[in-house]
């Protein structure tokens, strides 16, 4: 892209090298973005925009303040209104952040087929091929194919002297078919993000084919009956369990000040079997949670959060680390430029273990096979997860499908009740995200092996 | 705007314009201490055209690149679907959703009013980790389209957000959370006596077996889960297919002490609005009346296909097109209090927060859903906590057998919800 900002980065450099105060920064992005949704035989959305904007964060005096704003041009009123309102606050207990060395770099996504370079009928076209797949039995009622890119070019500097461009390129497509049999009404989806060029979702047809004939499928589906069974989860639900049971309650921002967490969470105590890893990784190109720097300036890092069974380490911003004496991991990110940066999850898993899916099966006995995953959702010790659909397994073998599944449990409790770990891991994002705080949603990916689980709960009627 | 507006006079059939733009002012109080101060300043404009009878649509927030985001839509049109649908070609602003108190915010006081609701709850729960979250902001939207409306309304909005968390040694959780709003200051001290009063309350834990069992849903958990009935309430819905409701206009699909309405007019809402995203009048409607099916929330382009009145629910941000989308959503009071609701209730459950609700396919009304703040009744009486467990059933069916409404209601965001009991929901634990 063109725009890099280069006159307002010279008057950022200007109001941070004589700030005065104990830390600011300044974020600036624009940003221009595509979107195309289609639903049955109906165009819903054409359309294509561009946004700017910048933000301001200073620390002084250990009162933290953040403007956001998008129009530049008035930048050094808003940096001073942010000195300004952190002037105001007067804080009872001041905030203290990690100083870190300054990073000075240049990034950008590396795409094999530039989405700017493409026409917007190249990319209407693919959009409307799948989506002629999606509706491809009678008993699809409607579809919903959405197509989603964005190139953006973000900056980051701030008064350690890292000056950060970042020119990026995301997209994605989210594919779904909703099948109707009399009052009988049974929506599947499934979709596909990251960062890199249009070749991300380009020959998706198979998984188009997918979506269309799990939604046909699941009309004749059972719901489980509700009750407590050994789980078989694939690997895109043992994902999304990872991220909603102990992903969140990695995160610092939910430790740090409070004495009865930090009790709790202590590194080394135990979490799960000895075959357990967890590991939050936001270097991997191309997934939809990787960052070349968190939204702090700082280099993200593999950061093992269960080593073993065993509680390792916890995901930080500046503030957290310096708060809990720990080393800053680069898991500080923002939804956009105009949101404060907060303690995320970048690409989240559980590392591969030993044993082979049938073994898996087998080893379950009695129990659910749940596949895919519609949503999550924790509250730190308590979680819930709706598995896409599933099958019975009735003495180690796959028996009728089921629909609904909507798995629940103790965060702790389940983690130990955690039996056996595959060999298998895949990775998943989507156009979809994470939502924390309001901010929502933010692109992160997800995976794991086969797992089985003892000791799930799984609403339903008896 | 103007100009623009002059330059797609000649390359569109019809068009609108949209301007919207606010300051908005949150302070963040994170366990037990003010975090942060934040000012933001943000406005938009979405340009929406109809070139040969096909809809084109493009935005920016950079007010130098309105052409160019204009001369985008058009060209975005070619892609769009043939649409039959007119502007509006009169509207008028009867009130504004504002009120010029939002000015009399004050960081400082407002720190005050925060620090004194977290020391209240301190004072009683000295280990409770509490948030608070107080936002004063202000802005305006302003349409302008090729039939010649050129409107402006004012909004204002004050929120309140408190929670608190208390965690057991075990690791066990209790979290309580409660908001208001208004469209200018407000006190709020009401928030924190409830949350003292909800934590009292979920301090011991209490079993129940598995199977049916008599829920009350508070207006809390209400406001959430009435949106797996209004989903089929809306017109998008109803032309997709999609809809349970769809060709029921006039039947009775629940209980007839079911009333439904969206209200874009209701006094001292910082939800409601006098014209929609299109500039289109905004009317309360019944959606649900006395158990019957009435209207369904439209825009231009539904209630086109559909043959309905457009009535003012085709809201959008400045980077979207409109879709039907509801205001403020108030439901139908019934005769008896929630206290004597509750006084009748021999064993049962009050679910105040659920988790997970909306992650099975509730087009259909099927739910299941983790609760994350329940009550036990026993007697009458709020017994205790009830913990690892869900309510699976489906609520169009609840909502169309026996239930008891109370008289009492509470506004949670845009919603007006009373308590609802069903007498008999299926419960896992």
């Amino acid at each position: 892209m063109e725009q890099d900002f280069s006159h307002i980065r010279k008057r950022a450099v200007s109001l941070l090298s004589g700030c005065g105060c104990e830390y600011a920064e300044i974020r600036l992005s624009s940003g221009k973005g595509t979107a195309i949704s289609l639903s049955g035989d109906q165009t819903d959305t054409v359309s294509s925009g561009e946004t700017i904007g910048g933000s301001v964060r200073v620390l002084s005096d250990g009162a933290l303040s953040f403007i956001s704003f998008n129009d530049l041009s008035r930048i050094e009123y808003f940096f001073t209104r942010g000195l300004d309102v952190s002037g105001t606050m007067r804080p009872r207990r001041k905030t203290r952040i990690r100083s870190c060395k300054p990073v000075r770099k240049k990034f950008y996504t590396k795409q094999k087929k530039d989405i700017c370079a493409l026409s917007l009928e190249e990319k209407f076209n693919l959009i409307s091929s799948y989506n002629s797949i999606l509706k491809s039995s009678r008993l699809i009622q409607t579809t919903r194919a959405v197509y989603r890119d964005l190139r953006s070019v973000s900056v980051f500097l701030n008064t350690e002297g890292s000056e950060i461009i970042y020119d990026k390129a995301y997209c994605g497509i989210s594919l779904a078919s909703i099948a109707r049999d009399g009052a009988v009404i049974q929506p599947f989806h499934d979709s596909f993000s990251g960062y890199g060029g249009f070749d991300l979702v380009e020959n998706r047809e198979a998984a188009a084919e997918r979506v269309a004939k799990t939604a046909v499928d699941l009309l004749a589906a059972e719901s489980a009956a509700g009750g407590v069974y050994r789980v078989v989860a694939d690997q895109k639900l043992a994902g999304v369990f990872i991220h909603e049971a102990f992903g969140h309650l990695s995160e610092a921002d939910f430790i740090y000040e409070n004495e009865r967490l930090k009790k709790i969470m202590v590194p080394g105590k135990r979490l799960g079997p000895e075959e357990l890893t967890v590991i939050d990784d936001g270097t991997i190109p191309g997934l939809a949670g990787y960052i070349p720097c968190d939204d702090e300036g700082i280099l993200p890092e593999k950061t093992r959060i269960i080593n073993n069974g065993l509680l390792h380490a916890r995901l930080h911003s500046r503030e957290t680390a310096e708060k809990m004496g720990e080393a800053v991991t680069g898991n500080a990110r923002a939804v956009g430029v105009a949101n404060q940066p907060i303690v995320r999850m970048t690409n989240t898993y559980i590392e591969n273990g030993s044993r082979d899916t049938r073994e898996i099966l087998e080893a379950a006995g009695d129990g659910i096979y749940a596949v895919g995953a519609i949503g999550g959702q924790t509250n730190l010790e308590l979680f819930t997860f709706t598995s896409g659909y599933g099958y019975e397994i009735r003495d180690g073998k796959l028996g009728k499908m089921h629909k609904d599944i909507v798995l629940s449990g103790n965060v702790f409790s389940t983690l130990s009740n955690i039996d056996m770990i595959g060999n298998d891991r895949q990775m998943f994002g989507g156009l979809g995200g994470c939502g924390k705080e309001g901010q929502s949603p933010l692109p992160v990916s997800f995976g794991g092996p086969h797992i089985l689980i003892k000791n799930v709960l799984i609403g339903g009627a008896p | 705007m103007e100009k623009t507006a002059d330059r797609l006079s000649a390359k569109a059939g019809w068009f609108d314009i949209i301007e919207v733009s606010g300051t908005g002012t949150p302070l963040l109080f994170k366990n037990n201490r003010l975090h942060s101060v934040t000012e933001s300043q943000n406005s938009g404009f979405g340009v929406r055209v109809s070139v040969n009878g096909k809809t084109g649509f493009s935005y920016t927030n950079d007010a130098a690149c309105l052409d160019e985001t204009a001369d985008r839509a058009v060209a975005m049109s070619e892609f769009g679907d043939a649409e039959d649908f007119d502007l509006p070609d009169k509207t008028g602003t009867p009130f504004e959703p504002y009120d010029k108190r939002i000015h009399a915010y004050d960081i400082k006081l407002e720190i005050g009013k925060a620090e004194d609701a977290i020391t209240a709850i301190l004072r009683k729960f000295p280990a409770a980790n509490i948030d608070c979250r107080v936002t004063g902001s202000h802005g305006g939207m302003r349409i302008v389209n090729s039939k010649g409306i050129d409107q402006t309304y004012a909004r204002s909005r004050y929120a309140a957000y408190l929670s608190a968390m208390l965690i057991h040694d075990d690791g066990s959780k209790i979290e309580v959370w409660e908001g208001t709003s208004a469209l200018a200051p407000v006190p709020y001290e009401s928030l924190k006596e409830k949350i003292m009063y909800k934590l009292a309350k979920a301090l011991k834990n209490k079993k129940i077996p598995s199977g049916k069992v008599t829920v009350v849903v508070s207006p809390k958990a209400l406001a959430r889960i009435i949106g797996i009935v209004t989903a089929g309430l809306n017109a998008e819905s109803v032309w997709k297919g999609i809809s349970p409701f769809a060709g029921k206009i006039g039947e009775p699909c629940f209980s007839a002490d079911l009333t439904i309405c969206d209200e874009p007019d209701r006094s001292g809402s910082p939800y409601s609005y006098p014209f929609d995203g299109e500039g289109v009048s905004a009317r309360k409607k019944f959606l649900v009346k006395q158990g019957g099916i009435e209207k369904f929330v439209t825009d231009l382009k539904y209630a086109r296909k559909l043959n309905l009145l457009p009535e003012g629910n085709g809201q959008r941000p400045y980077s979207a097109l409109p879709r039907p989308s509801f205001s403020n959503m108030v439901i139908g009071g019934g005769a008896e209090p929630y206290a004597g609701m509750l006084g009748n209730i021999k064993l049962g459950i009050l679910a105040d927060q659920f988790i997970g609700l909306g992650q099975s396919n509730t087009l259909t009304g099927d739910f299941s859903t983790g609760l994350d703040l329940a009550y036990l009744i026993e007697n009458g009486e709020i017994t205790g906590r009830v913990k690892d467990c869900m309510l699976s059933d489906n609520l169009f069916k609840l909502l169309a057998g026996e239930i008891a409404v109370s008289s009492d209601r509470e506004p949670v965001g845009s919603v007006l919800a009373p308590y609802i009991l069903f007498p008999q929901v299926n419960y896992t634990s």
